[in-house]
C-alpha cells in the first residue's frame, strides 16, 4: 500500500477526528438526555411558574455528558495534537 | 453560621381568663414557633376568640376591594406607615367608607358592565337584521306563516324548492355567513326547519323595535354612557387608592393581625380552665419570654422548658450574617436543612461567585451584570427579588476580577500566535497597552494550550475537594444523627475512597509530567522528577505508562509513583468499609455496587465545565469580534453599520448566554456534585408566631 502521509500525521488526524467525535457523539447524547426532560420541564412550568427555575436546572442535568466528551477531547488534544 | 439557631421547647399554660392577654404578649414578642398539638382526653383544641368573626369579616370586604384595587401587600411599598392607635380610632369610620365609597362603587361598576354586554349583544343582533332590510314588525306576527329569521351557511333556497314552491327568502350576504329570512306556510314550518339546520341555521331572535336605524343609534349612545360612567366610577376609585392605599394596607395588616391573634386557641389545646400553648423557641430569647409573660400576667402564666428527647422536632432558623444571607434563596430552593444539619448557605456564598466569576471571567460582561442587577434593585422590591439580585451584583464582580486575570473585556485580545490584538478586539491595543505590566499578556492566558491544560487540572482539584469536602460534612451529620460507626459506614468509606481516586488522578497527572516540566508543558518543578517506587526512573520513563496496571500494560513499573503507591491502600480499605456495609443489606452481590466509586470519578470530571462553559463563551466572543472587524475595516467589505449591528446582537446573545450558562451550572456543580454528599434537608423554616410589620408602625 502506498502510504500518502507519515505516520505522525496520521496520528494526529486520528486524534482530531476522535476528538471530534468525542464532543459530537456526546453532545447528541445529552441533546437526546435533555430532550424529555426538557418537555416535562415546560409541562411543569404550565401547570405551577414557580417550577421554571428548577425546571431548568433539571434540565441541565445531562450537560455532564458532554463534559466527558469535551474532557477526553482535550486529553487526546494534548496528548498528541 | 455553621448550624441553624439552637432551639428550645416551651410551654405556656395559665388559666383561660388570660389567654388573650397571652395571646397579645406572644404576638408582640414574635418569637415562638407554635407546634401544632393533638387532642387527648382532657384537652381539646379551642375556639376562636370572640371578636375573630367581626374581624374576619371585615378583612374578607376590605380583601375583596384590595384585589380589585390591585393592591398587593407582597408587592406595595408604603409611603407613610400608621400607628396601630391611629388605625384603630379610625378603623370603622374608613371600613365604613370603602364600603360606600368603593364597595358600593365596584358593585355598580360590575352591574354597569353587564348592562353593557346585553345592550353590545343586541347591538350584534340588530346590524344584521339591518342588512336585511325589511322593518321588524313584519319579521313576526303571522298566524299563518312561520318566518324563520337568522344566519345560514349557504342558500338553502333550491332544497327548499324540494318541499314546497309557497316560499318567500330573502338572503344577504353578512361576513363569512348569510342573515336569512324565510316564510313558509306553517303546515311546512318543521320540514323546511330540518332543512335549514341542515345549512347551519343559528336563529335570531327579532327585537320589538319600530325602527332598526333608531334603535341602534339609541344603543349607541347609550353604551356611550355607560362607558362614561364606568370610567368616572373608576376614576373616582383611583383617586381613592391614590390617597387611602397605605391606610388601608395598613387597616388590612392590622385586622390581619387581629385575626392571628383571635385564632391561637385553634393552634393550642384548652380544657376546663386551663389553656396550654407548646412551641420552640430560639435558645437565647427564653428569659425574654418568660419574663415578659409572667411579669404581664402576675405570674398567674407560666413559661416552662421542656426536656422532650421524645418528640423534639424544631425548625430551623437559618442563622446567617447579611452577605450570605442573600443566599439563602438559593440553598433553600433545594432543601431546607434539617436541625440537626449543617446549613450549607456559608459554604454556597463562597464558591458560587467563585464558579460563576471562572466561568464568565470577563470584565464587560460582569460590569454589564453589576449594572442590569443594581438597576432592577430599584424596580423589583420583594425580598426574593432583592436577594436574587445581590447575587448578581456579587457575580457580576467576580466576572470581573477573573476578567481582569483572564486580560478578557468583551473577549479576549491575545489569541494564540499570529494575530494581533487589534485584529481580534475592537480595542485589542488599548487592553494590550493596559496589561503592559505583564508584557502585553492577560495574567492567566485561558485559551492557549497551556492556560487550558491548566485550568483543566485546578478545576478537576476543585472538584476532588469539593467531593471530599461533601463527604466529610456528610460523615459528621451522620455522626451527630446516628454515631461514629453508622458515619463511617455510610460516607467515611466513600470519603476514603474518593481521596484513593484523588491519589490516582494526581499519580497520572505526575506520569504526564504536568508537575516536573516547564510551562507550557507543565506548572515547572513544582514536584521532584524521581517519586517513583520501583527503582529509579524519571519522568520522562513513565510518560509512556501513564496508567500502571499489572498485567495489562507492558512496563507498569516504570508508572507507578508515591501517588499510586498511596492510592492503592486507601482503595483497599475503602473497599473492605464498603463491603462490610453493603454485604450484610444486600448480599454478597451488594459488592458489585462499588462500581459507584466510578460516579463520584465522573463527578469530579464534572467539575471540567468551570473550564467548558467559560471557553464556549470566550470563542463566541472572539468570534464576533474578528468577523465583525474583518467586516467592518479593509481588505475586507467595508460595511461599518452592519458590522456593529452584528456585533452588538452577538454579544448580546453571548451575554444572555453569560448570565444563564454559568449561573445555572454553578448552581448545579452545588445541588449534584456537592450537597448530595450530607445535605437531606426537609426541615420546616421556623416561623414565629407574630409578625413584622410593613405598613405600621
Amino acid at each position: 500500500m502506498v502510504s500518502l502521509i507519515g505516520d505522525t500525521a496520521f496520528i494526529k488526524g486520528c486524534a482530531a477526528i476522535g476528538a471530534g467525535l468525542a464532543v459530537g457523539l456526546a453532545g447528541i447524547g445529552a441533546g437526546l438526555g435533555e430532550s424529555g426532560i426538557g418537555a416535562a420541564a415546560v409541562g411543569a412550568t404550565a401547570e405551577d411558574r414557580g417550577f421554571f427555575g428548577l425546571g431548568i436546572l433539571f434540565t441541565v442535568i445531562p450537560e455532564t455528558i458532554v463534559i466527558f466528551g469535551l474532557v477526553i477531547s482535550f486529553i487526546l488534544m494534548f496528548a498528541f495534537g | 453560621m455553621l448550624k441553624p439557631e439552637r432551639m428550645v421547647k416551651v410551654s405556656v399554660v395559665g388559666p383561660k381568663d388570660y389567654f388573650e392577654k397571652v395571646s397579645e404578649i406572644l404576638y408582640d414578642l414574635n418569637l415562638i414557633h407554635i407546634e401544632d398539638p393533638e387532642e387527648t382526653e382532657y384537652f381539646k383544641l379551642g375556639e376562636p376568640f370572640e371578636k375573630a368573626g367581626v374581624v374576619s369579616r371585615s378583612l374578607v370586604q376590605l380583601r375583596s376591594i384590595l384585589s380589585y384595587l390591585k393592591l398587593d401587600p407582597e408587592k406595595y411599598f408604603p409611603k407613610r406607615r400608621y400607628k396601630i392607635e391611629e388605625v384603630v380610632a379610625e378603623l370603622d369610620a374608613k371600613l365604613e367608607e370603602y364600603r360606600n365609597e368603593v364597595g358600593a362603587k365596584i358593585d355598580k361598576i360590575k352591574s354597569l358592565q353587564e348592562k353593557l354586554k346585553a345592550l353590545e349583544d343586541e347591538l350584534r343582533v340588530l346590524e344584521p337584521l339591518k342588512t336585511l332590510g325589511i322593518p321588524p314588525r313584519l319579521l313576526k306576527g303571522y298566524k299563518t306563516i312561520k318566518p324563520f329569521v337568522g344566519f345560514v351557511r349557504a342558500d338553502p333556497r333550491p332544497k327548499i324548492e324540494e318541499i314546497t314552491s309557497e316560499y318567500e327568502v330573502f338572503i344577504k350576504d353578512y361576513g363569512k355567513e348569510y342573515v336569512i329570512a324565510v316564510f313558509v306556510k306553517v303546515e311546512h314550518a318543521e320540514e323546511v326547519f330540518r332543512v335549514l339546520q341542515e345549512f347551519g341555521f343559528r336563529e335570531v331572535t327579532v327585537p320589538d323595535i319600530e325602527d332598526y336605524d333608531a334603535r341602534i343609534s339609541e344603543i349607541q349612545s347609550e353604551i356611550e354612557s355607560i362607558r362614561g360612567e364606568i370610567k368616572r366610577l373608576e376614576s373616582e376609585i383611583e383617586e381613592v387608592k391614590e390617597r387611602e392605599a397605605d391606610l388601608m394596607l395598613a387597616i388590612e395588616e392590622y385586622l390581619s393581625m387581629e385575626l392571628e391573634k383571635s385564632e391561637l386557641p385553634l393552634r393550642s389545646l384548652v380544657s376546663k380552665y386551663v389553656f396550654v400553648v407548646v412551641g420552640y423557641v430560639p435558645q437565647k430569647d427564653v428569659e425574654t419570654l418568660k419574663s415578659r409573660v409572667e411579669a404581664e400576667t402576675d405570674g398567674k402564666v407560666s413559661v416552662e422548658i421542656l426536656e422532650d428527647r421524645e418528640k423534639f422536632e424544631p425548625p430551623t432558623k437559618l442563622n446567617n450574617p447579611p452577605y450570605v444571607k442573600d443566599f439563602e434563596v438559593l440553598s433553600t430552593t433545594f432543601a431546607i436543612p434539617k436541625y440537626h444539619e449543617i446549613d450549607p448557605t456559608w459554604i454556597m456564598s463562597i464558591f458560587f461567585p467563585l464558579f460563576f466569576g471562572m466561568m464568565l471571567g470577563d470584565i464587560g460582561y460582569g460590569a454589564i451584570i453589576t449594572a442590569i442587577s443594581l438597576y432592577l434593585k430599584r424596580i423589583f422590591k420583594t425580598e426574593g427579588w432583592q436577594k436574587l439580585l445581590n447575587i448578581g451584583i456579587y457575580s457580576g464582580i467576580a466576572s470581573i476580577i477573573f476578567g481582569f486575570l483572564y486580560g478578557e473585556c468583551f473577549g479576549p485580545f491575545v489569541v494564540g500566535e499570529g494575530l494581533s490584538p487589534s485584529q481580534v478586539h475592537w480595542f485589542g491595543s488599548l487592553m494590550a497597552g493596559i496589561y503592559a505590566f505583564n508584557h502585553g499578556h492577560p495574567i492567566f492566558d485561558r485559551v492557549e494550550a497551556f492556560g487550558v491544560k491548566a485550568l483543566l487540572f485546578i478545576t478537576l482539584v476543585i472538584g476532588m475537594f469539593k467531593l471530599l469536602w461533601g463527604f466529610a460534612l456528610g460523615f459528621r451529620n451522620v455522626a451527630v444523627e446516628h454515631g461514629y460507626k453508622e458515619a463511617l459506614l455510610e460516607k467515611g468509606c466513600w470519603f476514603i475512597g474518593v481521596l484513593g481516586l484523588c491519589f490516582i488522578i494526581f499519580g497520572f497527572t505526575y506520569n504526564l509530567g504536568l508537575f516536573t516540566s516547564p510551562p507550557p508543558e507543565g506548572f515547572g518543578k513544582i514536584l521532584p522528577d524521581n517519586l517513583f517506587v520501583f527503582g529509579s526512573y524519571t519522568v520522562s520513563d513513565a510518560r509512556n505508562v501513564p496508567l500502571p496496571i499489572p498485567g495489562l500494560v507492558k512496563g507498569w513499573q516504570m508508572g507507578v509513583n508515591v501517588f499510586y503507591f498511596l492510592a492503592l491502600p486507601l482503595i483497599l480499605i475503602w473497599f473492605v468499609i464498603f463491603a462490610k456495609a453493603e454485604v450484610p443489606k444486600m448480599g454478597a452481590m451488594g459488592v458489585i455496587l462499588g462500581v459507584e466509586l466510578l460516579t463520584w470519578f465522573g463527578q469530579i470530571l464534572s467539575f471540567a465545565r468551570l473550564l467548558a462553559i467559560g471557553l464556549s463563551s470566550v470563542y463566541f466572543a472572539y468570534v464576533f469580534n474578528y468577523l465583525t472587524l474583518k467586516m467592518a475595516f479593509p481588505p475586507g467589505m467595508a460595511i461599518l453599520p452592519v458590522a456593529i449591528i452584528v456585533l452588538l446582537l452577538g454579544h448580546l446573545i453571548n451575554l444572555v448566554l453569560g448570565i444563564l450558562d454559568p449561573g445555572l451550572q454553578s448552581l448545579r456543580l452545588h445541588y449534584v456534585e456537592f450537597f448530595t454528599k450530607f445535605f437531606e434537608g426537609g426541615g420546616v423554616l421556623y416561623k414565629p408566631f407574630g409578625k413584622i410589620k410593613k405598613f405600621l408602625e
